[in-house]
């Protein structure tokens, strides 16, 4: 290195910034402009990439479905609709990032929820911030529809309170029938952020409610999509417990399935989790006979002819049968072309409104949407996973006479309760 | 009730998998004095790799894959060393952080174009699939598989150290490297030779837990943190310092599970904090020379 | 004896008689013209491009303020990042919790953010170089646990989101020039600790710290006031950052945080005051630029961090000076005058 080194030109600093300038004119690209003319455009920031993407993937697929279906049937208010979406890597500032982008750039009209709870809070308060109607799908955290509530957010599936709750109730059913031994030696398995604490808050809370009684034994808290959970749970089976409330989902509950099969977890072991079609097709034989599972929509067992004419003619299409988080989604579009129609307008005011309080028909049957925190008025379905494959599936779905319906009456919160957190 | 054997099995099981790959990171360094982020790279590309060869179902193949992932890895390596580590031996440590760093963006992408965005799982061959009674409780084989894996890896180390030429050219290296410049040895050779050893080593770790955890992309950043504690607390260049941080992180993240709740994830840095408090350059290390 | 703002500090200073008559104050006009040049643009820019702008600034203050430390301390840590979201996370939890106006809780987040300097400092500049460079990170992802997991506090991961700064501040012509007199204020703020004696005591240890001790310099002392101004201004940038977005999130004290201002500085010139400046504004645009049409972002990241450190480590200020070499032996050879 030479020791005579001179110094930059007095003014390097103005060529470096005006490449700068020009770089920056360069990537802010013009908005491009949707609503006038003949398209509108809708989005969708969700988990795409990660062991949880398989829910975000199968729910933007939802989404497409929907409006495609839409868009055969003449579109809305005789508009074609778009799709636009992006993925939210499960983190909330990320997600934030994108929905702006598609409120600023693309002018979405609606938007359609994440997966992470956390991710749909950060996209919640942007939606209220810019007044944009959005529905959940597949986030319930209960504080979406409670602390976090504006008058332009809708949730089409059961909240982490309502969920536990129904979960309890199967339990209490089984401990009633002999199948489970009480005191129960409770152990929880749940992600460490706002849906994994409400859900097994709400499940002890819910337990307490029934009169079940319960030992908390072990209470773990891997993060969401940790990849590493050994330590979690031997820390979970060293406690010895006889009931497991695991909220996880996707990815994370497959893999910590079968990791703790070798450990003959589930020969001495209830496990009540969400192993919805996805994770059970995933496991195929490996799934855990016996175990306990809950669904928001299980078209094997929900006995709408709607949601079983969509599955045979998704598996038609695809040669897979279509999850929970399809059918969600594709409702929560239903719900809000309705509102557009009734308002006769894609302002987000008054298509609020039209939702708000009306009885909505969907490939789920016709569901009310509550006005007070403009909660889907649904049930939640519990049942046993069944010991052989189905032969439909090809893989085990619920055992046979298990499928139990916990209707919205019984596990929800009353409007009281919701109002006095929205405040 | 509460089952102790499964808190010690849980314990070995990390540890052992945690010495494996912070073995190879503190060899690296203490024989050339390189600070090598994308270690956790091979780590990676090692359990990937397994994940290509076994496919769906294990059987002999697991064996196959396991050679394969570290064999992997240690190609990567020798890549990387010859491209960019031969560099690096003689510049200021914030430059190799950087230059490895980069290294590490580099092969995350490579992860994610040729295996994808999302998780995997690999299951263990039958033979080591089922569990075994201990004291009354089951302890998956597979476990008890990792914690010998580490013990052999662990010998079959100290043996090369210690009686092989490698092994003693190594040693030099670490203690006075200057004899070995003027003994007329290839030095280039040592060196790719030891940092091979290091990613082989790191892709074995990889490779050797693929079964007990997702493989996903992220994993290289998460493990090279633990990696770094381990072998930080052991103190840079000691493989036995490797195997006590190992032991200690390794407990620390059982018993964290257990006792600490939301407070868990903290106790690594904790320790590591305290450790360096009292001894600032690790358990077993040597002042900066 | 004033530093020139562009010069390359090499490992041997420039005696003083070779250096070029009226440089600082050249410097300075050339300063004072970029800093119009963004006033002016916040009256003619779209409001996109303002955010965006906005951002980049926050950012500008982040690499300096880093490069106190690492350029001129010659301190290598991870621990910005936990400074830098402890700033964000004042205002933000200050909004959450107390109703607080956000300058208070800004004030609070700086404060904690130097009371937490100290903490991180006195213990860890007990060890050296690698050591020391892993104990801040180990101390950083401490920091992190706490923002992630203290859910009751820091609302966990789901982070807090929220108006919490008024309408004047969240708009974009508001924002933006607030953000640019903090930024220019805090910046000069820097340069006049970078040029005082005790900038200068700091170099000294940088470049050799037995001598510095022979000379009786408390090495410590010095270095844990670098640490802890240093710190200072990345809390200040990280509540800019709460200005912009509204926001606070645990991922902003991960240690890959950390990173990013030290590619900047190193990018831009970390042997300048203002390279790390430079370094902001074009990893910025090229990072937004990248990302939106190339999907293997991190590849081509990569690489180019890899280039830089491998074959130009003096980054853009090393480049400018030797296209100057280059334009002055070409002026000597056609008998110009330099």
């Amino acid at each position: 290195m030479s020791h005579r080194q001179s110094a930059p030109p007095r003014h390097w600093w103005l060529a470096v910034l005006a490449a700068c300038a020009l770089l920056a004119a360069c990537s802010t690209s013009s908005a491009s402009s949707a609503g006038s003319g003949s398209t509108v455009t809708v989005g969708e920031s969700t988990v795409l990439s990660g062991s949880i993407a398989e829910l975000g993937q199968s729910g933007l697929q939802g989404v497409q479905l929907a409006v495609a279906d839409l868009n055969a049937h003449g579109g809305l208010l005789g508009k074609k609709i778009k799709v636009v979406s992006a993925d939210s890597q499960a983190t909330p500032a990320t997600g934030a990032a994108n929905v702006k982008n598609m409120i600023l750039q693309d002018h979405v009209v609606a938007l359609f929820g994440p997966v992470s709870s956390a991710v749909a809070a950060a996209e919640e308060q942007l939606a209220g911030e810019y007044k944009v109607p959005i529905f959940f799908h597949t986030s319930n955290d209960i504080s979406l529809m409670g602390s976090n509530f504006n008058p332009y957010a809708f949730q089409v599936v059961p909240n982490t309170d309502m969920e536990p709750r129904a979960a309890a109730l199967y339990l209490d059913s089984e401990v009633k029938a002999g199948k489970i031994k009480t005191p129960i030696a409770l152990g929880t398995f749940a992600p460490d952020y706002s849906f994994g604490q409400d859900s097994v808050a709400g499940f002890i809370a819910a337990l307490k409610y029934y009169h079940v009684p319960y030992k908390l034994v072990s209470q773990q808290w891997p993060s969401l999509e940790a990849t590493d959970i050994s330590p979690n749970l031997s820390a979970l089976l060293a406690a010895k417990p006889s009931v497991v409330y695991n909220a996880q989902f996707g990815g994370d509950l497959v893999a910590f399935v079968k990791q703790a099969a070798p450990y003959g977890f589930f020969k001495k072991t209830t496990m009540i989790s969400m192993l919805n079609t996805a994770e059970l097709a995933t496991l195929g034989s490996s799934s855990p006979a016996g175990s306990i599972a809950y669904d928001r929509a299980p078209w094997f067992a929900m006995n709408e002819p709607g949601v079983t004419a969509f599955a045979t003619e998704y598996h038609a299409k695809y040669h897979q049968w279509p999850d929970t988080w399809a059918v969600l989604a594709y409702t929560s579009v239903q719900v809000w072309a309705y509102g557009v129609k009734h308002a006769g307008t894609f302002d987000a005011g008054k298509v609020s409104t039209a939702i708000a309080g009306a009885s909505i028909p969907t490939i789920r049957g016709t569901i009310t949407i509550r006005a007070c925190d403009h909660q889907a008025e649904v049930p939640e379905y519990v049942g046993t996973v069944a010991s052989s494959p189905s032969p439909q599936t090809g893989f085990p779905l619920w055992a046979a006479g298990s499928a139990f319906t916990a209707p919205f009456s019984k596990i929800a919160l009353s409007c009281a309760q919701m109002k006095a957190m929205q405040k | 009730m509460h089952s102790l054997v499964l808190d010690i099995a849980g314990t070995l099981s990390s540890a052992a998998n945690l010495f494996v790959v912070a073995a190879g990171l503190t060899l690296v360094f203490g024989a050339m004095r390189i600070i090598n982020m994308a270690h956790g790279s091979f780590y990676m590309y090692g359990a990937f790799a397994v994940t290509t060869v076994l496919g769906v179902s294990a059987g002999w193949r697991f064996w196959l894959a396991m050679l394969a992932g570290a064999a992997v890895a240690a190609a990567a390596g020798l890549i990387v060393e010859v491209t960019v580590i031969r560099r690096l031996y003689d510049a200021e440590h914030l430059t190799q952080l950087l230059a490895t760093y980069a290294v590490l963006l580099i092969f995350a992408d490579i992860a994610q174009r040729v295996w994808g965005t999302g998780y995997r799982t690999v299951t263990p061959p039958a033979v080591l699939a089922s569990g075994i009674d201990v004291a009354g409780v089951q302890v998956p084989r597979y476990e008890l598989f990792v914690i010998c894996a580490g013990v052999l890896v662990g010998v079959a180390l100290w043996v090369m150290l210690a009686r092989t030429r490698f092994g003693w050219l190594l040693r030099a290296a670490v203690q006075d490297p200057e004899s070995i410049a003027t003994a007329g040895i290839n030095l280039t050779r040592l060196r790719t030779g030891v940092f091979v050893l290091g990613a082989f080593l790191a892709g074995l770790g990889g490779a050797l837990t693929a079964p007990l955890q997702s493989i996903a992309p992220g994993m290289d950043a998460s493990i090279i943190v633990s990696v770094f504690i381990v072998v930080t607390i052991g103190g840079l260049g000691s493989v036995p310092g490797a195997a006590i941080g190992a032991l200690i992180i390794g407990l620390a993240q059982t018993l964290g599970a257990e006792f600490f709740a939301s407070w868990a994830a903290s106790l690594i840095y904790l320790i590591m904090i305290v450790v360096l408090a009292i001894r600032p350059w690790g358990l077993l290390g040597v002042p900066e020379r | 004896m004033h530093t020139d703002l562009f010069a390359i500090s090499a490992e041997h200073d420039q005696p003083q008689s070779t250096r070029r008559p009226g440089q600082p104050a050249a410097g300075m006009v050339a300063a004072a013209v970029v800093v119009l040049l963004l006033a002016l643009a916040g009256l003619v820019w779209s409001p996109e491009a303002l955010a965006n702008l906005q951002e980049a600034l926050g950012l500008v203050l982040f690499a300096v303020a880093t490069n106190l430390l690492l350029g001129y301390g010659g301190l290598v840590s991870f621990a910005q990042a936990a400074f830098y979201g402890i700033g964000a996370y004042g205002i933000a939890i200050g909004w959450l919790h107390g109703q607080l106006p956000f300058w208070l809780g800004a004030a609070a987040g700086i404060a904690a953010s130097a009371v937490a300097a100290v903490v991180v400092g006195a213990i860890s500049l007990r060890t050296r170089r690698l050591y020391f460079a892993l104990l801040t990170l180990a101390f950083t992802q401490l920091f992190f646990v706490v923002a992630d997991n203290q859910g009751g506090f820091t609302n966990g991961a789901t982070g807090i989101f929220g108006a919490m700064v008024p309408t004047w501040l969240a708009e974009p012509q508001g924002g933006y020039y607030f953000t640019l007199a903090v930024v220019v204020i805090v910046t000069l703020a820097c340069y006049a600790i970078v040029v005082s004696p005790f900038g200068l005591t700091l170099k000294a240890i940088r470049d050799n710290r037995e001598r510095a001790e022979a000379l009786g310099v408390n090495v410590f002392r010095h270095q844990l006031a670098a640490f802890v101004i240093s710190a200072v201004g990345c809390a200040i940038a990280g509540c800019l950052f709460a200005i912009y977005s509204q926001s606070a999130s645990p991922d902003l004290l991960s240690w890959t945080n950390s990173g990013e201002p030290i590619f900047m500085a190193v990018l831009g010139g970390m042997n300048t005051f203002l390279g790390p400046a430079a370094g902001a504004i074009v990893y910025f645009y090229a990072h937004l630029y990248l990302t939106e049409h190339i999907s293997d972002w991190q590849l081509v990241l990569g690489f180019l961090l890899l280039v830089i450190v491998l074959f130009k480590p003096s980054g853009l200020a090393g480049i400018m000076a030797d296209l100057s070499r280059a334009a002055g032996r070409l002026r000597g050879r056609t008998g110009g005058r330099a």
